[in-house]
């Protein structure tokens, strides 16, 4: 019941409509604080046993149960998604008003419906609605042309979940065909047979929908104007935590479902995720606005990720599934400090910006560790992540490990360079800002401290997760590609 | 014996009673209103109490749960135009009785089971809507009804020429004979194809479909949410029935012809609704575009689609019964037109409007937790199971079109601005809640709704 305790209780932030203005940020911020509790409760419980699972049958007419689950794979981004909302909810003005609170919350429990999902209509369901929250975030709050974006990001991600609608009915209209029994639980579907003219087709079906929601080069459109016009608590919010629905349901879905197709497809899908690994860093490194810089990097890190699960081995699974967390936690660190960069500077030029470091020490420390974290430095998540993702590569395709070992070095340029240009050097002219408060650093002092633990014991998730990799696959693809391309 | 058509009964002796009641009132006494609700209401639940199902005369009278579910619909959509046009000084003592009888003939669709019936079925649901759509006595209200009169009569002519040579073909007049007779394929499939012209009029399929945008901006909104409901739901109902009843064995020949035709109306009625400013006149393109799905269900030509395409009917009517609503209760008293500017600020100055128009929007566009994505997923199923990858991914296509078209308005919404601003009155009210609930409530939990309409429409015959 736990995980459906997750996802209903930020429903009750429609009671917030109900609350006088001055209360509404505290009702949203005991909330998001019982979501951590939740996740809590689910952390302290036995390794290995899968806490909270409801599987309801929904709608039998069509097959469809409820089902969700708070297994090894789903835990920590279901943690994540909790802390990051509590991060975003803290940081938010006190008044926005009770409808900003309630999309926050309501992203929060769709995006834990997604990590927990474990029948495809239901997983459906939560990767649809995700879009509403966001697109209210996105358009009735943010500045500039706003409008558009939202409706850019809607439209972006219902073109690909739309076509994954026909893939998903597909697999279980399929499976209903072979076994006389209409399902569409991951667990049965994964011994469904699809005929070869078909199979490719519906496995591109999810695979442009989960690139389109990650994003990955080049189905990133919606992204830059995105962050860039979202306030900052909605940008780490997405990048921090919906931006992990694309690539985790490629772990959850694609490699069980779809993992013969995956090993025919390998040297397509290395080279998409490598262009876009580099075409992403490339971006960053030109950026003169400090959050596109992020931006741009994180589009570069969606891709290491995605480069990390189409190895299909069990170290790159682990290390895309861990550096998933640890992104998260990360770039939603980074993303806040910009915000509050920008509230004390109001301005995002890097050229106009710099030499604050004399002003603001506390906000200096803070973006520099988070800045060193989302860079790789031995010791932080980052670089846990990328180790095992490397170890991964190593093992399918050494030229991409290659261009991955470069991008690393990029990586490092641009980071620096952000912060380099935006805390050191000549002071701008101009009134210095005030340093960060108390409240504020007490938050990026937890989330700091949450990144010093996944560095130094990223055990602590990966001992969490099953074997993700599929047994023999690579022979399978082979075999497959002898016989003509038939499925085994 | 004449159990099962006591619904119909019942909405009949309403008809007689409400002319009588408004013969004897005051002009302006809301008396007729309500026994034309009463006289629905006891319809309504005499047919959700209905448990006895009985074919007469040789098949010519179908009284199924088919037919219930028909009646059902049907009587939703003249109680919401009866509470939505709840105004005696402006609609008139005779809109109870026209809306009532427009109602019987939907249901009359939805018996019968021979051409003759049919045809009756059709002139009883269409002859009180032209006088309906003609009562705004302006010019749009004019143009509106002699329009409708004028292409509606063109139909009815073609369908019942369609009947004769159907009759001439086969010898009957009866559905169920028509698989049975060996017939001369030129003839029958002319008779076929007359039949079907002649129906999907009614249903506003593309190329059939140019009266809708003026019919509905014109006529006044009730008899606009009657017609984009009710009027759909018989002619589908008789459709179905006529396909599926009639000609199974041709399903192929049929089948496919459908499918162009309704991927060719989701997407040209999505496609241009996205550029109306006119509320009316998008929601009338947005009905174009929903026929098209119901017609992807009648097409699927197995038994998933005729249940998705039953199913279907209903998510939509709700959907669209918030729609036109809002549109109701925004042109106020003068009847004023929405636009889309209309809209702006509203879900800051009567949130509980945006809300039921937001819920509205939602289920058109198909967003899951409400009802019109489980009428999308059956649909889809529907169009998969019968192979037609084609018409699925239409669908798709149509939708993706369809979600700007729905989000344009919300934006709108949302937007600071002044706008129009309207008054509820009870009746408005209640259909807003009733219809914004239904559409949630189906959307979360669809079970009990779902497995009763597709019971009605298990054609096992269709494979």
């Amino acid at each position: 019941m736990l995980a459906f305790f997750l996802v209903l209780i930020p429903w009750i932030g429609l009671a917030l409509f109900l609350l006088p203005k001055a209360w509404v940020k505290a009702g949203a911020v005991v909330l998001a604080l019982v979501e951590v509790l939740l996740f809590a409760r689910a952390l302290v419980a036995p390794v290995g046993k899968s806490l909270g699972t409801v599987d309801w049958n929904w709608i039998p007419s069509l097959g469809v149960h409820f089902h969700l689950s708070l297994d090894g794979l789903s835990l920590f981004l279901v943690g994540l998604a909790t802390v990051i909302t509590l991060a975003a909810v803290l940081t938010s003005p006190r008044d926005r008003g009770a409808a900003y609170y309630f999309w926050l919350l309501l992203a929060e429990s769709t995006a834990i419906g997604v990590f927990t999902a474990l029948d495809l209509v239901t997983f459906y369901v939560f990767w649809e609605v995700v879009l509403v929250p966001v697109f209210f975030l996105l358009g009735g709050w943010a500045i500039g042309p706003a409008r558009r974006t939202a409706l850019k990001w809607l439209i972006m991600n219902l073109f690909g979940s739309l076509f994954m609608l026909i893939g998903v009915v597909a697999l279980g209209v399929v499976h209903a065909q072979e076994t006389g029994h209409l399902t569409f639980q991951l667990a049965s579907l994964a011994h469904t047979t699809l005929v070869p003219a078909v199979a490719p087709w519906v496995f591109l079906s999810f695979l442009v929908a989960f690139i389109i929601k990650a994003p990955l080069w080049p189905l990133h459109g919606w992204m830059p104007p995105a962050y860039s016009d979202a306030p900052a608590p909605v940008t780490a919010v997405i990048s921090g935590v919906l931006s992990k629905l694309g690539v985790f349901a490629m772990v959850r879905i694609l490699v069980p479902l779809f993992h013969v197709e995956m090993a025919q497809a390998e040297p397509w899908l290395m080279a998409l995720a490598a262009v876009g690994l580099v075409y992403g860093a490339e971006l960053a490194l030109r950026q003169k606005d400090v959050k596109m810089v992020a931006a741009y990097g994180s589009l570069s890190h969606m891709a290491m990720m995605a480069l990390g699960i189409f190895t299909l081995t069990q170290a790159g699974l682990v290390g895309a599934t861990f550096y998933m967390v640890a992104h998260g936690v990360m770039l939603g660190g980074v993303f806040l400090i910009l915000g509050w960069y920008e509230d004390r500077t109001g301005s995002r030029e890097l050229r106009t910006l710099g030499g604050l470091n004399q002003a603001v020490p506390k906000l200096t420390v803070w973006f520099q560790i988070f800045a060193l974290a989302t860079l790789g430095l031995p010791g932080l998540p980052g670089f846990a992540g990328e180790y095992m993702i490397f170890q991964g590569l190593i093992q399918s395709n050494v030229t991409v490990a290659v261009v991955a070992g470069v991008i690393l070095v990029v990586a490092a340029w641009y980071m620096l360079r952000l912060f380099q240009g935006a805390m050191q050097g000549p002071r701008a002219p101009g009134r210095a800002p005030g340093d960060l408060t108390t409240p504020q650093v007490g938050l990026i002092g937890a989330l700091g401290l949450l990144v010093l633990v996944l560095g130094i014991w990223p055990a602590s998730v990966t001992s969490h997760l099953p074997t993700l990799a599929p047994s023999g696959v690579h022979q399978a693809a082979q075999a497959a590609a002898r016989k003509g391309g038939e499925r085994a | 014996m004449m159990h099962f058509l006591e619904p119909e009964i019942i909405a009949a002796v309403g008809i007689l009673a409400t002319l009588v009641a408004a013969m004897l009132v005051r002009p302006r006494s809301t008396v007729p209103y309500w026994f034309g609700l009463v006289f629905s209401a006891a319809a309504l639940v005499r047919a959700l109490t209905l448990q006895q199902h009985t074919h007469l005369y040789g098949g010519a009278v179908l009284g199924d749960s088919y037919s219930i579910v028909v009646t059902v619909f049907t009587l939703l959509a003249v109680m919401a135009g009866l509470l939505l046009a709840w105004d005696p000084e402006r609609y008139g003592p005779e809109f109870p009785a026209l809306m009532q009888l427009a109602g019987v003939g939907a249901m009359v669709m939805g018996f019968a089971g021979n051409l003759i019936l049919l045809f009756l079925g059709l002139e009883l649901l269409s002859l009180p809507l032209y006088v309906l759509a003609a009562s705004r006595r302006t010019s749009l209200g004019g143009e509106a009804g002699l329009k409708y009169l004028l292409i509606g009569a063109f139909s009815s002519g073609i369908l019942l020429f369609g009947a004769a040579l159907l009759y001439g073909a086969t010898g009957s007049m009866t559905f169920v004979n028509f698989t049975a007779v060996h017939v001369v394929p030129g003839l029958m499939a002319a008779g076929l194809g007359l039949l079907l012209v002649g129906l999907l009029y009614k249903l506003a399929i593309v190329p059939f479909h140019m009266w809708v945008p003026d019919v509905y901006e014109g006529s006044p909104t009730p008899v606009t949410a009657f017609m984009a409901f009710g009027t759909k739901v018989g002619a589908a109902a008789a459709l179905l029935r006529v396909l599926a009843f009639g000609f199974s064995l041709s399903a192929a020949w049929w089948g496919l012809m459908l499918g162009y035709l309704a991927v060719l109306t989701m997407i040209a009625g999505n496609m241009v609704a996205l550029p109306q400013r006119d509320l009316k006149r998008l929601l009338a393109w947005s009905g174009v575009g929903n026929a098209g799905y119901v017609l992807v269900g009648i097409a699927s030509h197995n038994v998933v689609g005729a249940q998705a395409a039953l199913f279907y009917l209903l998510p939509y009517g709700l959907a669209i019964l918030l729609a036109f609503t809002v549109v109701r209760i925004l042109e106020g008293r003068e009847a004023a037109p929405v636009t889309l500017a209309s809209l702006k600020g509203l879900a800051y100055r009567q949130p509980w409007l945006a809300v039921g128009f937001l819920v509205a929007m939602l289920s058109l566009a198909g967003i899951p937790l409400t009802a019109g994505f489980i009428g999308k997923f059956y649909l889809v199923r529907g169009a998969i199971a019968a192979d037609q990858w084609g018409v699925a991914m239409g669908l798709v296509v149509a939708t993706i079109v369809g979600l700007a078209v729905y989000f344009r308005p919300v934006q709108q919404m949302f937007a600071p601005g002044e706008g129009a601003t309207g008054r509820f009155t009870v009746g408005t009210g209640i259909v807003l809640a009733v219809a914004a609930l239904g559409t949630l409530f189906i959307g979360i939990y669809p079970e009990p709704v779902l497995h009763a309409v597709i019971q009605s429409a298990r054609f096992t015959w269709l494979h």
